[in-house]
């Protein structure tokens, strides 16, 4: 993988993506609002092109990211959701025996002949995401996104990245299929265990901070469209403060939405200490934390966040 | 931020205008990043040239993103990137980079690490083990000489045969150097299994089971082409739980501390554990432990945890632990292994909590306190006392012997009746996620 021998990012896509500024903008076309250091990165994996690995706490919108991005590109997304003991039957291809007896059984019937190759014929082929990306007929490259790959095994992480190095599958019953469009691939993880070197070599790294209560309002505002005037800013103040307390699990940006569509849905305007407690249900979500908020009070987290 | 504020006059240290040529701006700066202790590899440079070419840097944040998307492989990474890039590419252009790199913009030497790597012969604090110039505190005696660390290997074999009585049983805070290092080989040299569990995959079989796999049936029947096949049934694979061992190496802990480290090493390689350690903060090691020389393995881990032999603060690791590892995965279902006196200047009460909600993930937690060896011990100090109800076993560790009876805790067999599946426990973990 020398600089010479990439080719970098096909001419359509270098037309819709020029340069970091318009990928930003783009973006936020598509109500995904991205700083300037996540924008560079997907950038430089659309166009380098290169796998490029996202972190971040849950909920900061890792897969929004690969949402987004296919969305602005005008392509379609395979999405991967890793577990363990995914193999490559779950992931890549298998053929459909079911279907494939079904097609033996009505052969006999109807007295007609079938051959190996009939059986083995794409129709009985059953496409995971992995071979639908790089199936893709264009005409720009899919988005393939990897979700959580560090709950895969280890061995299935290797045998990812072997595949998407060479972009092409060969599938013995038949032949080698070569995707006339690699894929433009995202992988998340939640760092359950360390990644294996080698993928981490060959990807770009991003780690998405958490927003500012300006950003986080603004998200919120474009998220749900009820949320009218200061109730988006305040309820992203309330959500900021309590992720300055010690919680087992601070809310996330999807909590802040969450919570910000149940109180549209209730008709409020405007929050208060009252309606904070009723509604604690959106945006806290473990016993210990309740103990915790609840000692310190919904007024506290309530107060100066007006206007 | 000010975006007409071109790097051009704002210069850094290395004479560098940014005008200049992609190629060997991204050489100079990957060998700056390299210098500093950050793990590239060659073709990053290459690669950020490329990247500086799709993206020129006609502003410090635009650079800034570039290099850091391009460089940096893991979040515990960003700080000192951040802090070789202030120091490279000038720390009077604040105002044009992110916040956290105009914070670090007083240049930082790179890695410092105060407790570990001694400075200068007399500087360290007298009474420390002689022989430790070259190696951090834990690879202290007897494992000095790097022959005795290559042998290791071989050596732990034959040691295991050879070892007297007086070994195994000894406390390991009697033994002398020598006795320590051969000590350590043999810890690095148990064998450390967990208990199985059913895994998602299956295997196929030719016993009746729950579920007929119809491709495997095909398969076969395809190969022996006959009308009357064999039925084949998918049945669930078993695989060993996760190992989770967390080694305080606090103070107090230090004569025990320097076998449990090789233990953990021998985790790491053997048994894919997962290690870490505590004193005031928790250090993950598995991949410094996971090199097969356990010198060298041992002299990085004590690099990267600073607070080696410093206090403990037992509640606020387990915090920390399950925060940041164990709700993710790390520790559901696994089996958890907590190396550690009790002793701790902290709330009783709080350790109670961490533990309880280590206990909601874990499948089993063992404790290991060598101070349980002694006649008289009683578990009283607050925060061991506030620990006991939520482990399975509770052993203590202090000598060869001792560290066998931990395997056994291990694999599950050690435990006493009743105590195995004490405490009424959520449903168990299937799979973990």
């Amino acid at each position: 993988m020398t600089a010479a021998a990439r080719a970098g990012a096909e001419e359509d896509v270098r037309r819709r993506v020029p340069d970091v500024g318009s990928l930003m903008a783009a973006l936020d076309r598509t109500n995904y609002l991205a700083d300037a250091g996540l924008a560079t990165a997907l950038f430089l994996a659309v166009r380098l092109p290169q796998p490029i690995l996202l972190e971040g706490e849950a909920g900061v919108g890792k897969t929004e990211a690969a949402k987004a991005l296919a969305e602005l590109l005008d392509t379609p997304l395979y999405r991967l959701q890793c577990y363990e003991g995914i193999d490559a039957g779950e992931a890549l291809y298998e053929w459909n025996h079911q279907r494939q007896l079904l097609g033996i059984r009505l052969a006999e019937v109807r007295d007609t002949e079938v051959t190996e190759t009939d059986l083995f014929a794409p129709q009985y082929l059953l496409r995971r995401p992995l071979l639908q990306a790089l199936e893709h007929p264009g005409p720009r490259p899919a988005v393939l996104l990897l979700d959580e790959i560090d709950r895969a095994d280890a061995e299935f992480e290797a045998f990812t990245f072997e595949l998407l190095a060479e972009s092409a599958v060969t599938i013995p019953e038949l032949g080698t299929i070569r995707a006339t469009h690699p894929p433009i691939v995202i992988l998340t993880s939640n760092r359950t265990r360390d990644l294996h070197d080698a993928l981490t070599r060959r990807c770009l790294y991003h780690w998405i901070d958490y927003p500012g209560p300006a950003r986080i309002a603004e998200i919120v505002r474009r998220r749900v469209p009820a949320s009218s005037g200061p109730l988006a800013l305040q309820a992203a103040a309330v959500i900021t403060r309590l992720r300055t307390l010690d919680l087992a699990k601070p809310p996330g940006i999807s909590e802040a939405i969450d919570w910000v569509s149940a109180l549209a849905v209730l008709g409020v305007a405007r929050i208060d200490p009252g309606i904070t407690e009723q509604t604690w249900g959106s945006i806290v979500k473990n016993r210990d934390d309740l103990e915790l908020i609840g000692s310190r009070g919904a007024a506290w987290l309530v107060e100066g966040t007006d206007g | 931020m000010a975006k007409d504020h071109g790097p051009a006059q704002n210069n850094s240290a290395t004479d560098r205008p940014p005008r200049v040529e992609a190629a060997a701006l991204s050489a100079a700066f990957v060998t700056a990043i390299r210098r500093a202790g950050l793990a590239t590899s060659p073709d990053r440079a290459a690669r950020l040239a490329e990247a500086l070419h799709l993206i020129p840097p006609a502003q410090l944040e635009q650079l800034y993103w570039t290099c850091r998307v391009v460089l940096v492989s893991a979040r515990e990474q960003v700080p000192l990137f951040d802090a070789v890039f202030a120091a490279v590419f000038g720390a009077n252009a604040g105002t044009a980079l992110p916040d956290r790199v105009a914070r670090a913009a007083v240049p930082v030497p790179p890695a410092p690490q105060p407790r570990t790597r001694p400075a200068a012969p007399g500087t360290r604090e007298a009474g420390t083990a002689p022989g430790t110039d070259q190696h951090p505190r834990v690879a202290s005696p007897g494992q000095d000489s790097s022959a005795q660390g290559r042998r290791a290997d071989r050596d732990a074999v034959l040691a295991m045969v050879s070892a007297d009585e007086h070994l195994h049983e000894a406390s390991f805070a009697e033994l002398s150097a020598d006795e320590v290092g051969e000590v350590r080989r043999l810890a690095a040299a148990l064998q450390l299994a967990t208990p199985l569990r059913l895994s998602r995959r299956t295997r196929t079989s030719a016993h009746s089971t729950a579920s007929l796999d119809v491709r495997a049936t095909v398969r076969a029947a395809r190969r022996s082409g006959t009308d009357a096949p064999l039925l084949l049934y998918a049945r669930r694979r078993e695989q060993r739980r996760k190992l989770v061992l967390l080694c305080d190496v606090s103070g107090s802990m230090e004569a025990y501390a320097r076998v449990f480290v090789s233990l953990l090493q021998g985790a790491v390689t053997g048994a894919g554990a997962e290690a870490f350690v505590f004193s005031t903060r928790l250090t993950r090691l598995t991949r410094q432990l996971a090199l097969r020389d356990p010198d060298q393995a041992l002299a990085r881990a004590a690099v990267s945890a600073p607070d080696w032999a410093s206090g403990t603060r037992i509640a606020e690791c387990l915090r920390r632990f399950v925060d940041e590892h164990g709700r993710r995965g790390l520790a559901r279902g696994a089996v958890v292994v907590v190396f550690s006196d009790g002793w701790a200047y902290e709330d009783p009460d709080q350790v109670a909590a961490q533990m309880a909600r280590l206990r909601r993930l874990a499948h089993r937690i063992i404790w290991v306190n060598p101070r349980k060896a002694a006649p008289q011990y009683q578990p009283l100090v607050g925060g061991m006392a506030a620990a006991l109800p939520y482990c399975d076993a509770f052993v203590s560790g202090h000598s060869y012997r001792a560290l066998v009876e931990l395997t056994a805790a291990i694999r599950g067999d050690g435990a006493q009746p009743g105590q195995r599946h004490g405490r009424a426990r959520g449903k168990e973990p299937a799979h973990a996620n």
